[in-house]
């Protein structure tokens, strides 16, 4: 491995947090809004009873940003009391495999998204919904949100795009980890 | 069993805790052969999260944040001393009361430790009081935020439990002034044993003035627990009110606040709020496995051999969850138990939800500052630049005390309802 991919591939993790953390940002911003808006309609007499179901998605894409944030920061909750106890080597190894599973986990939660919105089986009966429940008995496509008129697909589609940011960033900490020869950086 | 060697290991391997539980699912459907459950995977981790009382989550961490933004801190805590600052150890007083404030406003312990440790501890010393003592105090307070509503936990507790949060923060309040008049009761006990320094009153015009100039801030918690116990808004709804009025003051009265700093005030919003959310949604997988392998029913059987009574059922509870509140942090903790540990509280044993939901709360929090992962005592040290053991030591009056408000709170459930329409 050359240092140069490993570089570009920090940065485009690096930018990609920060998009993320701008997009979670507006993101609590409008969950905040909502609800006032709520609350000043219904004073109002004249309550939207769309509001409430568009802050919960707001507020889930929000959380699911955030995920890939802290995957990317390595600052989620974690119990440190043996790792910290380790011989540095050791405990470089064990973030090496902390790294690796992180990894893992991305890639796989990709591919159960691929699988649960199976974009091939779908191309191949040429986008017809009818078709492909058929064919799958998979009925993603079908399920509608209560109140802001959409198809849930569209909502339910933070869960890849938050996978595949992660596989990005876990993938961008683990090479760096693997540079660098000191243990990686405690969060 | 391979399930639970992978939830141990990955735990101690120091992997993020949500990823812990979303992989220990993952060894289960593998192991089960269940593999139809991966069909839902993605969708369960969605779901988790679609529920309306969990908004109250980021607006509470957004109030917190404009509120130590906007210079509300410093005011109440000016205000405080006003009440009970002339008397002889008035300043520790004056921190409890200052945290009891804060506890009305800000959600979480660890983040009401980090902001009253860098005010009250270098106060109380400059006074004269012992620096680990100064320390242990505030850290102590903290321990009110996640009781004296509104608090994080809660909102938590009340989603997995699905009991209305309203009803949950007005449990907490009579605990919350138990837990206070114990930690009164620690402070004279110190004070007795070594005697405090006298305070310094405020009196007259400065007096006057901290009281006016922290009055709006007080409209923040009246808001908050007024719209709950009149029942006009819904915890979640009088969480974005609270942060509207605490971006007004901060902004426009107190002008502490600068239009420049939102952005970031609400990026760290985002990500301080999906810490949480992520173990929420990592926990709802992780749920299957509790379901499947009839932990609960389990766990019941074996306890019911041990007693029939709901105080002792209760006392042991106590007892693991203080070594799991050691090991695990408490929202984390409170997340993986209650789905084992309430439906045996409530079918076996006939506890009230309410009751189980405060007592448990008080003991996972506890865990905050006690070592070995206590993350409040390492605020605490970090933030008055003394050492986790010193103040560990000074703070035993105080953890004896929330032991003893524990116990009687396991043994009398009615503090806990009294209040409960």
């Amino acid at each position: 491995m050359t240092a140069r991919p490993v570089s570009i591939l920090s940065t485009l993790s690096r930018h990609l947090a920060s998009i993320e953390a701008i997009a979670a940002g507006v993101l609590a911003a409008a969950v905040a809004s909502l609800i006032l808006l709520n609350v000043a309609t219904r004073t109002a007499g004249a309550a939207l009873f769309w509001v409430d179901e568009l802050a919960i998605y707001a507020m889930v894409w929000m959380a699911f940003l955030g995920m890939s944030i802290t995957i990317q920061r390595r600052s989620g909750v974690s119990v440190t009391i043996l790792t910290d106890a380790l011989p540095p080597k050791v405990r470089r190894a064990a973030a090496l495999l902390v790294d690796g599973t992180i990894l893992a986990f991305s890639l796989f939660l990709l591919w159960l998204c691929w699988r649960w919105y199976d974009p091939a089986t779908l191309a191949s009966v040429s986008y017809s919904v009818d078709a492909f429940v058929g064919e799958t008995f998979n009925f993603i496509y079908r399920e509608p949100t209560q109140t802001i008129g959409v198809a849930k697909y569209w909502v339910w589609l933070i869960v890849p795009i938050t996978a595949a940011a992660m596989t990005v960033h876990a993938l961008a900490n683990l090479l760096e980890a693997l540079r660098s020869p000191q243990a990686a950086p405690a969060p | 069993m391979t399930v639970a060697a992978a939830f141990i290991f990955l735990l101690f391997l120091a992997a993020p805790i949500a990823l812990v539980l979303g992989i220990t699912a993952i060894t289960h459907i593998l192991a089960s052969g269940d593999l139809v459950l991966f069909e839902s995977y993605p969708q369960q981790l969605f779901s988790a999260l679609e529920k309306y009382g969990l908004l109250a989550i980021p607006l509470f961490m957004l109030v917190g944040e404009l509120m130590n933004e906007g210079g509300v801190t410093t005011r109440l805590i000016r205000a405080a001393r006003v009440f009970v600052g002339a008397y002889r150890g008035g300043l520790a007083y004056v921190n409890l009361l200052a945290n009891m404030m804060m506890a009305s406003i800000v959600g979480s312990a660890a983040a009401q430790i980090a902001v009253m440790s860098r005010v009250m501890t270098p106060e109380m010393t400059r006074q004269g009081y012992s620096p680990a003592f100064a320390a242990a105090t505030t850290a102590a307070g903290g321990l009110l935020s996640p009781i004296i509503p509104p608090s994080m936990l809660f909102v938590i507790y009340g989603v997995l439990a699905q009991i209305p949060i309203g009803d949950m923060f007005m449990a907490g309040i009579l605990p919350g002034l138990l837990l206070a008049f114990g930690f009164m009761c620690a402070i004279a006990f110190v004070g007795w044993r070594t005697g405090f320094p006298e305070g310094e009153a405020i009196k007259g015009k400065a007096a006057r003035q901290a009281l006016l100039q922290a009055a709006p801030s007080a409209l923040v918690p009246a808001i908050i627990i007024g719209g709950i116990l009149g029942g006009i808004a819904t915890p979640t709804e009088s969480a974005a009110l609270a942060a509207l009025s605490a971006a007004v003051l901060g902004l426009f009265v107190y002008r502490d606040l600068k239009f420049s700093a939102l952005p970031r005030l609400f990026r760290e919003t985002a990500v301080t709020s999906s810490v949480v959310l992520f173990l929420i949604a990592a926990a709802n997988v992780f749920g299957w496995i509790i379901l499947h392998e009839q932990i609960p029913q389990n766990v019941a059987a074996w306890l019911n051999g041990l007693t029939q009574n709901p105080f002792v059922f209760l006392l042991l509870v106590n007892i693991l969850l203080l070594g799991v509140g050691a090991m695990l942090d408490g929202i984390a903790a409170m997340i993986i138990v209650v789905p084992i540990l309430l439906p045996i509280a409530q079918t076996s044993y006939g506890i009230d939800p309410f009751h189980f939901g405060v007592v448990i709360s008080i003991n996972l929090v506890l865990g905050l500052l006690t070592p070995p992962v206590g993350a409040g005592l390492y605020i605490a040290a970090a933030a008055s630049n003394v050492k986790p053991g010193d103040i560990f030591r000074a703070l035993s009056p105080f953890l004896v005390a929330t032991l003893v408000a524990l116990i009687i709170l396991s043994w009398q459930p009615s503090i806990v309802t009294a209040l409960i329409r």
